[in-house]
């Protein structure tokens, strides 16, 4: 007998993918904490600009990253990813 | 100490082709980010690109996975945005969609990731090139739906493709090619056991899923004939 995982049944629309969804997610409303950067560590590799699902980290002029406030979601992948440890989550006041 | 700039982005370009501010979706999303590296591939074409939920099938095999379709002249490019919405085990660790599209007889076949974004951005690339139809699937981790930490989302594609449950490979004219080499391959219970939709999962069905892996795997290895164009050889992110 083939072994299968007991998941349930229910399929999650997909606001990406799916044409005509309802929008149950809008960057900006979701937001619990923001990344800020520890300028003094950071060597502006760019690995948090690479990986930024919302493409909500710009690049400054002087070679730093920054968040965009209103697209960010704050779902901490540059904070995970950064292989230094420069970026934290702040929380939003 | 003075500052020195390894400066990632410069490899890929940075002109955006998803609108930040037009983006809803979910938190921490898998699809988005693997769009985001297309569109920067495909640049201008991105817009005339369509989006579709496979209803039923595709090239006959069973799927709820998000499919694209890219047109330019005479190449075709589908695009397949894998975040398995209600897949079980069973369906996690056995993907067809790619060598099925072999055997229908596509110029370019190819699996990537979004974890790693410079062969995701190689691989649409040369599918354009490519006179004819080609395929890619990239599986896209999906917090909502798989249930895990939404700042995971990147090392959750890492995980898939380190415990070889999907390997990256592509399949130029007939030739097989493994981009991604893993040489020490994670244990499948790190990949599935960090996910919430797993969580009842016993370790005897863990076993048997290891076990079709590891099948699975060494069919692929077989397959590849040592005319690599690149392979970059990998141990992963250490976490």
């Amino acid at each position: 007998m083939e072994a299968t995982a007991k998941v349930s049944k229910k399929v999650f629309t997909c606001s990406a993918v799916d044409s005509g969804n309802a929008k149950p997610f809008k960057p900006g409303n979701a937001v619990q904490s923001l990344p800020v950067w520890d300028k003094d560590r950071c060597i502006r590799c760019g690995i948090c600009y690479l990986y930024c699902p919302h493409g909500a980290v710009l690049r400054e002029d002087d070679g730093y990253f920054d968040v965009d406030k209103k697209v960010c979601s704050g779902c901490g992948v540059c904070h995970r990813e950064c292989w230094f440890g420069v970026i934290g989550m702040a929380e939003e006041e | 100490m003075d500052k020195f700039s390894l400066m990632v982005p410069n490899f890929i370009p940075s002109k955006e082709y998803v609108d930040p501010k037009h983006n809803n979706a979910c938190i921490g999303c898998g699809v988005s980010l693997a769009v985001r590296h297309v569109g920067k591939a495909v640049e201008d074409l991105l817009s005339k690109a369509t989006f579709e939920r496979a209803a039923g099938d595709m090239f006959g095999v069973k799927t709820d996975a998000g499919f694209m379709r890219i047109k330019q002249g005479k190449s075709e490019l589908i695009i397949c945005l894998d975040d398995e919405p209600g897949a079980s085990l069973n369906d996690v660790v056995s993907k067809k969609l790619a060598d099925v599209a072999v055997a229908e007889g596509f110029e370019y076949v190819a699996t990537a990731s979004p974890s790693y974004p410079f062969d995701l951005f190689e691989k649409v690339q040369s599918a354009l090139e490519v006179e004819g139809k080609s395929f890619i699937h990239i599986l896209c981790p999906c917090p909502t739906a798989w249930q895990f930490s939404t700042e995971d989302a990147v090392k959750m594609g890492f995980r898939a493709v380190e415990s070889l449950a999907f390997p990256l490979y592509e399949v130029a004219s007939g030739y097989y090619n493994l981009t991604i080499k893993t040489l020490k391959p994670r244990a499948l219970s790190e990949y599935i056991s960090g996910q919430g939709r797993f969580e009842k999962v016993t370790e005897k069905q863990l076993a048997s899923a290891a076990e079709k892996v590891e099948k699975a795997y060494a069919k692929l290895t077989e397959k590849i004939d040592g005319q690599m164009a690149y392979t970059f050889e990998t141990t992963g992110p250490v976490y």
